[in-house]
C-alpha cells in the first residue's frame, strides 16, 4: 500500500521484492513491513492517504502498536468495525476525496471522512461496487476500469476533481486496484503490464513530462491500434 | 507475444520402417505374450483379437495425429498457405496428407476384417497365422507411405524454422532489386542479425525482425530481392517475398539503389515497381532511395530523375533518401513508415464498429470545478532530489535485499521489523510490552493522557468543593409537589397495570386452557348463578358431599344354580360349496388347485411359500465321490 507519507509492505514475501519499493522511497517516506489481521494481503485489507490509515477491525493489537510505532505521529491510524472488512476494496481515495461503497457504514463513512480527513462519496465504478479494486487515484489523476461510460468517467472526475481515463494494467486486467501502486511522485505497476499500459499510467498520473493531454494527442493511435 | 502459427510443436514424424518398429514394439510390450495350445479356444480367441485390436487403435492414433497436427491449408492465414504452397508445393502436401488418411481407413478395415476372421478360429495355430496376417498387411500398407513420411518431416522441419510471422500485426515489409541493401536497412533498425554479402540474393527466405515505436512492438520482414519478370518464371525465392507483399497487410518500403551497383540500372529497377505494383494495393507504399552516400538524388540523370518523378506523382508515393552506410535518413525512414502505417490501420479501425467499445480508453476527462478549494498534489522534496538508485555503485544505500545475501540469504535472515519505529528515545525500539497482564489486555488500556484526564477531574471537584458545592443537603421539597408527584406516580401505576392486563386478554401469545379443564369453586358457580338471579341451591346440594347411603348388605347365595348344557349348533355346512356357484364351477376350481400343487409337490414343498432348506449337503449324495484331479482330499 502506496500513499504520499508511507508505504505498506507484506510480512513473508520474498526482500528482493520489497527493497524495490526501498530502493524508490528509502529515506523519502517509511517503509513499514507489516500484516494485517495476520494475512498479507495488506493491500485489499487497508485503506489511507497522507493524513490518515484505516484497518479492519480483524487487526490485532499487536499489528497496530507496531503501525502506530513505524508511522510518523501526523498519520492518524483507526481501526474500524465494518462489516465489509477489506476496506482496500471499498474505499479509493486520494488526499481530498474518496469513493466508497454504497454500502458502506454510515458511522464508517464519518470515520473516513475524519481520519483521512476527504470528502466522501458513495459511488460506483462501470456498476462495479468495489471501487478500491477498480480505480487507482492520486492527487494528480487517476485510472478507472475500461468500460467505464465517458459520462461515468465525467461524473467521477468532478467529484474527484482530478483528470481520468479508462484503461488496464497488467495486460489488460480490470482489477486496476491489484496491479498498480500510485502516489504523487511515483507508481509500482505488474510485471506484465505493457508499454501501452505504462505509458497511459505515465501520462495520467504525471510521472514523466509530457502532459495528460498526450492520451489523447500523441498516443491516440497507439492506444487504437492496440485495443481495437 | 506468441504468435497463433506456431509450428514449432508438430511432433516428428518418423521414416516408415521406424514407424513400424515403433507400432509393433509397443503392440509386444503393452498385450500380453503368453499362451498356450490347452487353453480354452475363447481365450485363444481373445488373446490374438487384442493384439490385432491393440495394433490397429495404435496405427490409427499415430496416423490421426499427423493428420491433426499439420495446419491445414484452407484452415490457415492465406499468407502461410501460400507460403506453404509456394515452398512445399500444394499438391504434394495435400496428397501426403490424404495418403496417411487412406492409410489410416485401410488399417482400420484390415483389423476389423482379421478380428472377424479370428472369432472362427479353431485352433492356436490358425489364430496365430490370422494374427500374423493382419499385422503383415498393416505393415504392408505402412511400408507404402514411405515416401509421404519422409516428406512430412523434411516439412515439419522447414516449418519449424520459419519465422514466426503474425500476419495481422503492424508490419513493414522491404523489397526491391536483389542487393539495394534491404537486408543492411533491416539490421540498422532491429536485432535481428540478417546475413550481408556483396552478391546477389544472400537472402533466400524470409526474415522477421522487430522493434518498438511510439510503445508499440512492430514487424520488419526482409524479403528476398525480386527481378522483373513475368510471375509465372519466378523461382521459389522470389515467390516467397510476392506471397508476403501479396497477403500481409503492412506498410511497403521499395528499395531503389541509384548508385546502380547493385547491378541493376535505375530504369529496370523502376520498371519492377510498375509490375508489381498490383500488390501494393490499399498499402502505404514508400520509396526508399539506399546509399545516398555513394549517388545523391540530385546527381543522377534528368532521364532517370523523371522516371522516378512519375512514380512519385503517379502513385502518391513518397520518396525518402537513406544510407545504411552513415545511417543518414535511417532513422527518419523508420519513423515516417510506421507514422504512415499507423495512420492508414487507425483510419480503418475508427471506421469499424468496435471503436464505440474503446472511446472511453481514448478520452480524457477534465474535472468541473466545483469549489474554489485548490487540491494541490504533495511531493516531498527528498522525493524529487533523491538520487537515481543504481545497483551497481558499490556506495549505494544498502537495501533489506542486500542485507539478507549479507546474513545468510532469504529462510534464515529475517528482516528486523523495529529498527526503523519513529519514538521519542531510541532506546524503547526493543522494549518488551506484556500483551496481557493479570487476564487483562494490556492494549485495551492504553492512553496517552490518562494522566492528565485525572488531574483534570481532580482539578474540577476541587473546584466544585471550594465554591461548596456539596455543602447544602439540597431543598426539601415541599408538600404540595409532593402531593402531586404521589398522584402521578399512582396514575402512571394505573396506567401500567391497565395495559398490562389488557395485553394479557388481548394476546393470544400464551398457553391457552380449554375452560372444561379450568378449576373452578362451586361457590363462584353458585354466586354466578344467583347473580343473574336463578336458584343455586340444587348445584350447591348435587355438589355437597352426599354420601350414599350403604345398600343393605346381602349375603352369598348358598346354593349354584342348575348347570345346562350348551344348546346344540348346526354343523351341516358344506365349506367346499362356499365361494362358488355351482358344482361345475367347484370341479374347475379344484382342477386349477391341483395343478398349482404341482411343482410345490415335486420339490417335497409345502407351498410356493416353503423355501426350507432341509440339509444343505445330504451325506448319502456327496461321501465316497471324488472329483476329477483331487485325490488328497481326504
Amino acid at each position: 500500500m502506496l500513499t504520499n507519507s508511507y508505504c505498506l509492505v507484506a510480512i513473508g514475501g520474498s526482500e528482493n521484492f520489497y527493497s524495490v519499493f526501498e530502493q524508490e522511497l528509502k529515506d523519502v517516506i517509511p517503509i513499514v513491513h507489516t500484516s494485517i489481521a495476520g494475512t498479507r494481503i495488506i493491500g485489499r485489507l487497508c485503506v489511507g492517504n497522507r493524513h490518515g490509515l484505516l484497518v479492519p477491525s480483524t487487526t490485532t493489537d499487536q499489528e497496530l502498536q507496531h503501525l502506530r510505532n513505524s508511522l510518523p505521529e501526523s498519520v492518524a491510524i483507526q481501526r474500524v468495525e465494518e462489516r465489509l472488512s477489506a476496506l482496500g476494496n471499498v474505499i479509493a481515495c486520494n488526499d481530498y476525496v474518496a469513493l466508497v461503497h454504497p454500502d458502506i457504514d454510515r458511522e464508517t463513512e464519518e470515520i473516513i471522512a475524519d481520519v483521512l480527513k476527504v470528502e466522501v462519496f458513495r459511488q460506483t465504478i462501470a456498476d462495479n461496487v468495489l471501487v478500491g479494486s477498480y480505480c487507482a487515484l492520486s492527487n494528480q489523476g487517476g485510472l478507472v476500469h475500461p468500460r467505464t461510460s465517458i459520462q461515468d468517467q465525467d461524473e467521477l472526475s468532478s467529484l474527484l476533481q482530478v483528470p481520468l481515463v479508462a484503461g488496464t494494467v497488467n495486460r489488460g486486467s480490470d482489477v486496476i486496484g491489484a496491479g498498480l501502486l500510485v502516489n504523487d511522485w511515483c507508481a509500482f505497476a505488474g510485471l506484465d503490464t505493457t508499454a501501452t499500459e505504462l505509458s497511459v499510467v505515465e501520462s495520467i498520473f504525471k510521472l514523466q513530462d509530457n502532459g495528460q493531454s498526450a492520451i489523447v494527442t500523441d498516443m491516440r493511435d497507439s492506444l487504437v491500434d492496440t485495443y481495437v | 507475444m506468441t504468435s497463433i502459427y506456431n509450428f514449432k510443436k508438430i511432433t516428428p514424424v518418423p521414416t516408415g520402417n521406424d514407424f513400424l518398429d515403433i507400432i509393433l514394439s509397443k503392440t509386444q510390450r503393452k498385450t500380453p505374450t503368453v499362451i498356450h495350445a490347452n487353453f480354452a479356444i475363447s481365450r485363444i480367441r481373445n488373446f490374438y483379437m487384442r493384439k490385432v485390436k491393440f495394433t490397429q487403435e495404435n496405427f490409427d492414433e499415430r496416423l490421426k495425429s499427423i493428420l491433426d497436427e499439420f495446419p491445414k491449408l484452407d484452415d490457415i492465414h492465406p499468407f502461410y498457405a501460400d507460403l506453404m504452397n509456394v515452398l512445399y508445393d500444394k499438391d504434394h502436401y495435400k496428397l501426403a496428407l490424404g495418403q496417411m488418411n487412406t492409410a489410416r481407413h485401410l488399417i482400420d478395415q484390415v483389423g476389423k476384417d482379421y478380428v472377424r476372421l479370428l472369432k472362427f478360429g479353431d485352433s492356436l495355430y490358425r489364430c496365430k497365422q490370422l494374427k500374423k496376417a493382419a499385422l503383415g498387411r498393416m505393415a504392408t500398407i505402412m511400408r507404402r507411405q514411405k515416401d509421404s513420411l519422409a516428406y512430412l518431416e523434411q516439412v515439419r522441419q522447414h516449418l519449424a524454422r520459419l519465422p514466426s510471422i503474425d500476419p495481422n500485426t503492424r508490419t513493414l515489409l522491404v523489397c526491391g532489386y536483389p542487393n539495394v541493401g534491404k537486408s543492411s536497412f533491416m539490421n540498422k533498425i532491429t536485432r535481428a542479425d540478417v546475413d550481408v554479402q556483396p552478391y546477389a540474393f544472400t537472402t533466400k527466405s524470409l526474415f522477421v525482425g522487430h522493434m518498438d515505436y511510439k510503445y508499440l512492438r512492430w514487424q520488419v520482414i526482409d524479403t528476398p530481392g525480386i527481378l522483373d519478370h513475368p510471375l509465372e518464371n519466378r523461382n521459389t525465392i522470389e515467390m516467397q517475398s510476392i506471397t508476403a507483399l501479396a497477403h500481409l497487410r503492412c506498410a511497403v518500403l521499395y528499395f531503389i539503389d541509384l548508385s546502380e551497383r547493385c547491378g541493376y540500372s535505375i530504369k529496370e529497377q523502376v520498371s519492377l515497381f510498375h509490375s508489381i505494383k498490383p500488390l501494393f494495393a490499399n498499402k502505404p507504399v514508400m520509396l526508399i532511395i539506399n546509399k545516398i552516400d555513394a549517388m545523391k538524388i540530385e546527381d543522377i540523370s534528368a532521364e532517370d530523375r523523371a522516371l522516378l518523378d512519375a512514380v512519385v506523382d503517379n502513385d502518391k508515393v513518397e520518396m525518402m533518401g537513406m544510407s545504411c552506410y552513415t545511417e543518414e535518413g535511417v532513422m527518419n525512414v523508420k519513423q515516417t513508415a510506421c507514422e504512415r502505417l499507423l495512420q492508414a490501420r487507425v483510419d480503418a479501425k475508427m471506421k469499424g464498429h468496435k471503436i464505440n467499445d474503446i472511446l472511453n480508453k481514448i478520452h480524457l476527462t477534465q474535472p468541473v470545478p466545483r469549489d474554489d478549494n485548490p487540491r494541490l498534489p504533495f511531493v516531498p522534496e527528498t522525493a524529487i532530489s533523491k538520487p537515481k538508485y543504481d545497483p551497481k555503485d558499490p556506495n549505494r544505500v544498502l537495501l533489506e535485499r542486500d542485507l539478507e545475501s549479507l546474513n545468510g540469504g532469504a529462510g534464515v535472515y529475517s528482516a528486523d521489523l523495529k529498527k526503523r519505529y519513529l519514538l521519542e528515545s531510541d532506546e524503547w525500539k526493543y522494549d518488551v510490552i506484556p500483551e496481557i497482564w493479570q487476564g487483562k489486555n494490556i492494549a485495551d488500556f492504553i492512553d496517552a493522557d490518562i494522566q492528565e484526564q485525572l488531574d483534570e477531574l481532580e482539578r474540577e471537584e476541587e473546584k466544585l468543593e471550594t465554591e461548596g458545592h456539596y455543602n447544602s443537603d439540597g431543598e426539601e421539597l415541599n408538600s404540595e409537589d409532593e402531593a402531586l408527584a404521589a398522584t402521578a406516580g399512582a396514575i402512571r401505576e394505573h396506567n401500567k397495570l391497565t395495559q398490562i392486563e389488557s395485553r394479557l386478554k388481548t394476546t393470544k401469545n400464551r398457553p391457552m386452557l380449554p375452560k372444561t379443564a379450568l378449576k373452578r369453586k362451586v361457590s363462584e358457580m353458585s354466586d354466578h348463578l344467583e347473580s343473574i338471579g336463578l336458584d343455586s341451591s340444587e348445584v350447591r346440594a348435587r355438589s355437597r358431599g352426599s354420601k350414599r347411603a350403604r345398600s343393605q348388605s346381602q349375603g352369598e347365595a348358598i346354593a349354584r344354580s342348575a348347570s345346562m348344557a350348551r344348546p346344540e349348533t348346526s354343523v351341516v355346512r358344506d365349506r367346499t360349496m362356499s365361494g362358488v356357484r355351482n358344482v361345475k364351477q367347484k370341479l374347475e376350481s379344484e382342477k386349477v388347485r391341483k395343478l398349482a400343487q404341482r411343482t410345490p409337490n415335486l420339490f417335497a414343498k409345502r407351498g410356493e411359500s416353503d423355501r426350507a432348506v432341509q440339509t444343505k449337503m445330504p451325506k448319502h449324495l456327496f461321501s465316497n465321490k471324488r472329483g476329477n484331479g483331487k485325490t488328497d482330499w481326504r
